[in-house]
C-alpha cells in the first residue's frame, strides 16, 4: 500500500492518495465499494446510497461543536468496475481541526493488475490548507493566532 | 480515531487559563525552567509542574534536563493536529483499506 498524504493538485488544495493491489477481481472490489451492507462495514452506514450519478446520500459520524456529524455526499460519476466519484461535505466553520468545514471529493479508481488482481486507488481531494498554515507552527508565533481562536471552543473541554 | 483524541487532549490542555498562560510563556522563550515559570505566575512551583506535565503529555512542550534544572521549550509542531481534516482522513483511509482487504478475502470464495 502506498500513501501519499501530501500529493497535491497544484492549486490551493491537497489530496490524500491511498493505493493497493488486491488479489481479487475488479467486480468484487466494485461490490465492496457499492453494496450498502459492505459500505457499512468499510466506512459507515450510508443513508440513501445508490451507484447512480446525481444520487444524494449521507453518512453519520461523530458530531463536533455546531456540526451534527452528517457527511453530505452526492454521486458524481459512475463507471462500473472502473470509477466511482462522490462529493464528501460536512463540518462547520466555527470548528477547527476535526469538525471544521469540509468540502471534498472522494474518487475510487479500479484498474486491472497482473494475474487478475485489481489496483484500487483512493483519492480524497479538495482539502483546503488552513488559511495561514504557519498559524499552526508554534515557532513562527502560531500560538498567538491559534490559541485565541480556539479559546471560545475550550469551554466544552472543561 | 486516534487523531480526534489527540486534538481533544490538546484542547483540554489549553482549556485551563493558567495552563494556557504557562504554555504561551514557554512559546515566547527559547527555553525556560520551572523556577522561572513560577516567578510572577501567582501559583506554586508544584502547580506549575503539574501544568507542565499535562502540556508535555499533550505534545505541546518538550523538556531537557541539565544538571539540577529542567528546561522546557515549545514543540514546534505541537499545534499541528489542530490543522484540519487532512491528518484525520489520512489515518481514516489507511485503516479502511485494511477493512477492504479483509472483506475481499471473506467474500471471494
Amino acid at each position: 500500500m502506498t500513501d501519499t498524504a501530501a500529493a497535491n493538485t497544484g492549486s490551493q488544495t491537497r489530496s490524500i492518495v491511498v493505493e493497493e493491489v488486491f488479489p481479487h477481481a475488479p467486480e468484487l472490489v466494485w461490490k465492496v465499494l457499492t453494496d450498502g451492507e459492505l459500505i457499512t462495514r468499510v466506512l459507515m452506514p450510508p443513508s440513501g446510497f445508490a451507484p447512480v450519478p446525481g444520487t444524494q446520500f449521507t453518512f453519520r459520524t461523530k458530531p463536533a461543536g455546531r456540526w451534527d456529524g452528517t457527511i453530505q455526499c452526492q454521486v458524481l460519476e459512475v463507471v462500473p468496475c472502473e470509477k466511482l466519484v462522490y462529493s464528501w461535505k460536512g463540518g462547520h466553520a466555527d470548528n477547527i481541526g476535526y469538525g471544521s468545514l469540509l468540502d471534498t471529493i472522494v474518487t475510487w479508481s479500479l484498474s486491472p493488475a497482473a494475474d487478475g488482481a485489481t489496483r484500487l486507488r483512493l483519492e480524497h481531494g479538495g482539502f483546503e490548507l488552513p488559511r495561514n498554515e504557519t498559524a499552526f507552527t508554534t515557532m513562527s508565533g502560531g500560538w498567538k493566532t491559534v490559541v485565541p481562536r480556539i479559546a471560545p471552543l475550550l469551554d466544552e473541554f472543561d | 480515531m486516534i487523531q480526534d483524541e489527540h486534538v481533544n487532549t490538546i484542547m483540554r490542555a489549553l482549556a485551563d487559563p493558567t495552563r494556557r498562560k504557562v504554555y504561551e510563556r514557554i512559546a515566547t522563550t527559547e527555553e525556560i525552567t520551572v523556577a522561572e515559570l513560577t516567578r510572577g505566575s501567582g501559583v506554586t512551583q508544584g502547580a506549575v509542574s503539574q501544568h507542565l506535565k499535562t502540556l508535555r503529555l499533550a505534545g505541546l512542550v518538550a523538556e531537557r534536563p541539565e544538571g539540577r534544572n529542567v528546561y522546557y521549550r515549545a514543540e514546534p509542531q505541537g499545534l499541528a493536529p489542530l490543522a484540519g481534516w487532512m491528518s484525520h482522513y489520512d489515518a481514516f483511509w489507511r485503516e479502511r483499506f485494511g477493512k477492504i482487504r479483509d472483506i475481499l478475502k471473506e467474500i471471494d470464495t
